[in-house]
């Protein structure tokens, strides 16, 4: 006997079509991956060989050792990236964790507004306010910097991670914010001992989006604010590899699995502090 | 100390009156429970006296210090919530030491403090677990003992067994008792449980839309009610109220007409009544089975059998309520079978049309009134 739940069981063939649906899906998201690595893996002449082969002959690393050689400057790049997406989002994470639990707790005139506000600025891409920003940035003459790069980064990603964070505050029982205030204790108090630790699945989540959007995001800041090659994050960097008479494509593609694992190792970790459940006998629900 | 007054409280929500002018004097070491039905601003009363709520007018004093303008913390009260409010990420240790630390208090007196209140409430082997380890009634003593470790004047209690099954509530109301004879403390508690009320006041206080509608001891409230609404709401189940005409007044008290049987109510008599139509209330535990001084048919259409009791209930012709009848565990009567309910005119209550009571001539002096008090001041 099969103890599943009667809701969650199903006919063969509606299996066969679930499987079916999440196997279409997984192709059309991860072949680029798998393609992308399989590419990394070949020698560059074979890239172009016809009959085009998928499965690499002769297979080897040997293109995540050139790609360093090849590009020098690669290591700063990938650390300029981490230090951009990093610094976005503990700047972020400073403003926001406040801000939320004002936007939960507090009754405020203007709060729907501002509220309404901030999703509005989320429906602008950064892109169509490069312009604007391009000559603000000339006028304060801080193109070139880092500043460039990270300050329009937390601008545009704290109005999601207020939206969120505020959702998982809401979820707070105020009977805690009360009790804590009758035993005397402030609002910085209230805040640094009771609801940050509560909190802090959700400021976890908040700080891996903001992480990823940050890491995504600073391509377009990047090359519009910056043409200094030493603080050219990541995605700008993967240029190098476009030479003037063809692109080493095999080491192009080594050299984005590179950059993107660190990423993973911080996302992966963070995870893991992702439980749920942290509100557990606070009150009778 | 720890003594309470309040002087015409008032609370308004917009333009909703939500506590229609409050006057009440808690006196020290009292446990004063205010009871009501659901809405009638009895947990926002106790919101006020905390200072979680604003007073819109009116005056609430503590040991004779106005303290409507103070936090919570400077009026020498500790609250408890019917939610617990404990703190999930912290052990019981941290909760009941969470008022302390606020204080900044030095770590040797802290914890001789915990573990004394750990120990009054049973929690010592429960120190160093999280309140999601701990069952319902575990919980709301973590509660009490963030309450006690303050050592307030006043200990405020917003209906903190209404979380708790029926079993634990009873066991925890004991215990409550116990740690109010303890501490000799003062202490308000609300609730909608007229049970609790009884069993754990010494006072109680019962509100109804905004105003008091009776202050007076347990037994009082339950002899004396001062208005229909008071004895409606004390007792369980509820009195039963018959339409009756007043037909004469003599110094034996108030003589009513119920469907051509008369009955004298040993009441205070007032003038000017007679002719007049008023509302004549008895307990469903004072019904005799074809006994009493008038007696009259009902049928019941539902019988419950608890084992000590029978009680049944019969719908009553013209009436929306049932008339309910609380009779001997073994009697012999059934669904859809007539039978005489009888009353004596000494068990029951009498009602003007503005639901204020006649007085009724019992002297409560066979309840000894200060074994109630002797009690608090130990």
């Amino acid at each position: 006997m099969k103890n599943t739940p009667m809701i969650d069981r199903y006919r063969w063939w509606e299996m066969v079509f679930i499987y079916l649906g999440i196997a279409v899906f997984l192709t059309f998201i991860l072949s680029p991956f798998v393609e992308g690595f399989l590419v990394s893996l070949k020698p560059l002449s074979q890239l172009f060989s016809s009959p085009y082969r998928f499965f690499p002959e002769n297979a080897s690393f040997e293109a995540y050792r050139t790609m360093w050689i090849s590009v020098p400057g690669f290591a700063r790049y990938i650390f300029n990236s981490f230090f951009i997406s990093i610094v976005v989002t503990v700047i972020v994470l400073c403003l926001v964790v406040p801000a939320s639990y004002a936007f939960a707790k507090f009754e405020f005139p203007g709060m729907g507004i501002l509220l309404g506000a901030f999703l509005t600025v989320n429906m602008f891409s950064g892109a169509v306010l490069l312009i604007p920003l391009f000559r603000l940035m000339r006028s304060m003459g801080v193109l070139n910097t880092y500043f460039a790069m990270i300050v329009p980064g937390v601008a545009f990603l704290i109005p999601s991670a207020i939206w969120l964070l505020r959702t998982y505050m809401i979820r707070i029982p105020q009977e805690l914010n009360e009790a804590a205030y009758a035993d005397g204790a402030s609002h910085f108090y209230t805040l640094r001992r009771v609801i940050l630790p509560i909190a802090m699945p959700g400021i976890i989540v908040v700080a891996i989006t903001t992480f990823i959007g940050a890491y995504a995001q600073q391509f377009i800041f990047a090359l519009t604010f910056n043409s200094k090659s030493e603080y050219m994050p990541l995605p700008v960097g993967l240029f190098a590899y476009f030479g003037k008479q063809e692109v080493i494509w095999n080491e192009l593609m080594a050299a984005s699995f590179v950059g993107i694992a660190p990423a993973m190792v911080i996302i992966f970790f963070l995870q893991r502090y992702l439980v749920g459940g942290l509100t557990a006998g606070a009150v009778k629900q | 100390m720890g003594q309470l007054l309040l002087n015409k409280v008032k609370k308004f929500y917009g333009n909703f009156e939500v506590l229609k002018g409050i006057d009440l004097e808690v006196r020290n070491g009292e446990f004063v429970v205010f009871v009501g039905p659901s809405g009638c601003g009895k947990s926002t009363l106790l919101r006020m006296i905390a200072g979680l709520d604003a007073t819109s007018s009116g005056d609430i004093k503590i040991d004779d210090l106005r303290v409507n303008d103070l936090p919570p913390v400077k009026r020498g009260i500790a609250m408890v919530f019917q939610s617990y409010a404990l703190y999930p990420h912290m052990t019981v240790f941290e909760n009941i030491a969470f008022p302390l630390r606020v204080e900044n208090m030095e770590e040797q007196k802290l914890k001789a403090k915990v573990e004394h209140a750990a120990r009054i409430l049973h929690l010592d082997q429960r120190l160093q677990q999280k309140p999601g380890m701990l069952s319902g009634g575990q919980r709301q003593r973590v509660a009490i003992g963030r309450a006690i470790v303050r050592e307030p004047k006043i200990f405020l209690f917003d209906e903190p067994l209404s979380n708790l099954d029926a079993a634990l509530r009873a066991d925890m109301r004991i215990e409550l008792a116990k740690l109010h004879r303890q501490l000799k403390a003062t202490m308000i508690y609300v609730t909608h449980d007229q049970i609790e009320a009884m069993t754990m006041a010494d006072r109680i206080v019962v509100l109804n839309a905004g105003e008091i509608s009776q202050t007076g001891a347990p037994l009082e409230l339950y002899h004396k009610p001062a208005n229909i609404f008071v004895a409606g709401f004390i007792g369980n189940p509820k009195m039963n109220f018959l339409p009756v005409t007043c037909t004469a007044v003599g110094d034996a008290g108030v003589t009513v007409d119920y469907k051509g049987k008369t009955l004298t109510v040993p009441v205070k008599p007032r003038d000017g009544v007679v002719g007049q139509a008023l509302t004549l209330g008895v307990r469903p535990e004072h019904i005799l089975l074809a006994s009493g001084d008038i007696s009259f048919p009902v049928t019941p259409s539902v019988i419950e059998r608890l084992g000590a009791q029978t009680v049944a209930y019969a719908p009553l012709d013209g009436e929306g309520e049932n008339f309910c009848a609380m009779l001997p565990g073994n009697v012999a009567v059934r669904p859809e079978q007539t039978l005489q309910a009888g009353i004596n005119a000494a068990d029951c209550h009498l009602f003007d049309g503005q639901g204020i009571a006649f007085e009724r001539r019992v002297s409560l002096t066979d309840i000894d009134m200060n074994l109630f008090t002797a009690s608090t001041k130990g």
